[in-house]
């Protein structure tokens, strides 16, 4: 009976194209527009070596701060190099502002000399004719090498013993203990996800739809046979679960070998939480589909209209959402399918342990069953008041 | 309202009390009556007015072993509610049904295996073709594959479908698609059928051979139920005939033991009152919702 059921189930659903496009063709269709969306942001972001001119005066030959820290930022074998500097007269550092050949140039100029106070570093001075990024970046950067500057030289004349253990002061490194990958545009990839899983409720309910005697014909049919109802769900859900199933993977091949999208290191735990997260998908939709009295499109509507909602207290529109629920109202986002999903994605990406994972996939997985006993016991022996 | 005179009684077996086997087969060959039914009462909520209304209104009736019943009556009259309520898929609100000596009820597996229904609306998946939906249905009744395979070659000969196995319900005539609704019912070999309405829009050639099905299915022995408003059907088919108007039942009886109901003889008659004029004679001739 069961594989009677299943095959006949799995050619039913086969066959509502519209729903195989909803399944299968429109998260490629998504992922795409996703990729397209994305993919450029942290490239954007990316800095692009800046145009700078150093006016080759007096000043700047006898600097020895500021021009070897340029010369460092400039080095072009270095992977570091900001600033790509040209070594000009006033003149023609003007001229090239002007022309916008470069973003800025710097002058350096000695201090005024006060016999009472320490001697002071050079006076840097920043020309620039457009208020932009790469003009803030130059600023910013002279700032700060002209503040070591100022350290040095009072350490240098009250205390010039320190200064050997300032020599000594090794360059703190920062090593990256994630092993996730730390691309943020990943979270739209997992948002995606888990809209994928719960969608796939939508295959649960045409296949459970196909059973009730209040849905259709065929339904009422079979309805009135001997086969039980709880048999008949059981195969209805098995056969929408492997088509959902191929709809996940075919969704990660395109991913990872179309798009490209790299998953890091937590690939195979992503995608068994992707798995989880469909049959809970699926469970959602079978139980809407039994326990809902009502036609086949309000019915679709509802589990969008449930899954959209739970996206959103996920914090798929925007990450506060997710945060004020989980602070009033925690119990919320634990029940929450969709929450469970992302935040399961989420934790590989922040937490180097996976206890918070594992909680989450067997909350699912506990929600899961819960809502397929739901609705196998409230079809059994069921009677209608009409047809 | 008059009614007809009373079926006859069931002859008294030589035992003074009837044996109650174990197992439903034995039943049925026992028992006369394969449907019995007791003071069935179903009520809808008028969903205009709110009051309640009475669909089928303390009805009780039996139906042999072997007969071919028709459940006549104008639309509104109780006829499907009936049937589906015989069916375990609607609720009801008072009395008994017993189908071959058990009560029916949404769990009677055994019983449910004995029945076939021939709905008035095409009941198949338009996503499976013929030979598929005729197989699928009959493997809810039937386990084993061989005889399966028996049954559903032997359902597509009977209808007369063998070239349009592979044809999806989309692709069929009117015709075609209710032998291929009827098909579905009586795969599986019941010995109980409800036919509601088989010849609803369809063509004079297929209304004959399904006529036909119905008759060969007499002939294996098969009980049937039918509902139509085709007046000809009842009178070529029916052995015996109960006419329901707002729940109750107005008239039962044979062919004839109705036509001698009818009073007001139509002016030009030929061969004596038709079933159509003992219809209408007990219904009215007003248009019902």
């Amino acid at each position: 009976m069961f594989w009677h059921n299943f095959k006949y189930t799995l050619k039913v659903v086969l066959r509502d194209h519209a729903l195989i496009f909803w399944t299968f063709a429109f998260p490629l269709i998504l992922a795409t527009f996703f990729f397209l969306a994305f993919s450029n942001i942290t490239s954007s972001e990316s800095l692009d070596i800046i145009d700078l001119a150093v006016v080759d005066n007096e000043a700047w030959k006898d600097d020895q701060i500021f021009r070897p820290a340029l010369q460092e930022l400039s080095n072009e074998s270095s992977d570091d190099q900001l600033f790509n500097t040209k070594y000009v007269s006033r003149a023609e550092a003007e001229q090239l502002l002007e022309s916008d050949e470069i973003t800025a140039f710097l002058l350096l100029e000695e201090p005024a000399q006060d016999t009472q106070s320490p001697a002071s570093p050079p006076v840097p001075t920043i020309f620039t004719s457009k208020s932009n990024i790469d003009s803030t970046i130059v600023q910013s950067v002279v700032e700060s090498i002209a503040e070591q500057a100022s350290i040095i030289t009072t350490i240098l004349h009250e205390n010039p013993a320190a200064l050997k253990d300032l020599a000594k002061a090794e360059k703190a490194n920062i090593v990256d203990q994630s092993s996730s990958n730390l691309d943020y545009v990943m979270i739209e990839y997992y948002t995606l996800i888990a809209m994928i899983c719960l969608y796939g409720g939508i295959i649960g309910m045409v296949a459970v739809n196909q059973l009730l005697a209040d849905m259709s014909m065929s339904g009422r049919r079979i309805a009135i046979s001997p086969a039980r109802k709880s048999a008949l769900v059981f195969a209805a859900l098995c056969a929408s679960y492997l088509i959902q199933l191929v709809a996940v993977a075919i969704l990660f091949l395109f991913l990872i070998f179309v798009l490209h999208v790299d998953f890091g290191t937590h690939l195979p735990l992503i995608i068994l939480l992707a798995l989880i997260g469909s049959l809970a998908g699926l469970a959602l939709g079978v139980l809407l589909a039994a326990a809902i009295k009502s036609t086949a499109n309000t019915k679709v509507g509802l589990i969008l209209a449930i899954t959209m909602f739970g996206c959103f207290l996920a914090g798929m529109m925007g990450i506060t959402m997710k945060y004020l629920v989980d602070t009033n109202l925690p119990l919320l986002n634990r029940l929450n399918p969709a929450n469970l999903i992302t935040d399961g994605l989420y934790s590989l990406y922040y937490y180097d342990t996976f206890d918070r994972y594992w909680g989450n996939i067997i909350t699912l997985v506990i929600i899961s069953l819960v809502m397929i006993s739901i609705s196998v016991y409230s079809l059994r022996k069921e009677q209608y008041d009409r047809l | 309202m008059p009614k007809a005179d009373k079926t006859p009684k069931t002859p008294k077996t030589a035992t003074s009390k009837p044996i109650k086997p174990t197992k439903t087969s034995e039943l049925a060959e026992i028992t006369k009556n394969v449907i019995e039914v007791r003071h069935l009462t179903k009520t809808y909520k008028n969903p205009k007015t709110k009051k309640p209304l009475k669909a089928v209104d303390d009805l009780s009736f039996d139906v042999k072993e072997g007969e071919i019943l028709g459940l006549l009556g104008p639309n509104g009259s109780g006829k499907s509610t009936t049937i589906n309520c015989l069916l375990s898929l609607l609720k009801f609100d008072k009395g008994t049904i017993k189908i071959f000596g058990e009560t029916m009820s949404p769990s009677a597996y055994d019983l449910k295996r004995q029945i076939g229904v021939v709905f008035q609306e095409v009941a198949v998946f338009e996503e499976l073709k013929v030979q598929d939906n005729i197989d699928f249905f009959c493997g809810l009744y039937i386990k084993d594959k061989t005889e399966r395979k028996k049954c559903v070659d032997d359902a597509i000969k009977l209808v007369g479908l063998e070239d349009f196995r592979k044809f999806y319900p989309k692709q069929l005539s009117g015709g075609l698609l209710r032998r291929l609704n009827i098909a579905c019912g009586i795969a599986h070999r019941p010995k109980l059928i409800f036919l509601d309405e088989p010849t609803v829009a369809v063509d004079p050639q297929s209304r004959q051979h399904i006529l036909d099905n119905i008759e060969t299915l007499r002939r294996k022995g098969t009980t049937v139920v039918y509902t139509t408003h085709y007046m000809e059907e009842v009178e070529q088919l029916c052995d015996r005939i109960i006419i329901l108007d707002k729940g109750k039942i107005i008239a039962s009886g044979t062919n004839e033991e109705l036509k001698k109901l009818v009073k007001n003889k139509p002016v030009k008659q030929v061969a004596g009152p038709t079933l159509n004029d003992v219809f209408l004679e007990l219904t009215g001739k007003e248009l019902r919702d």
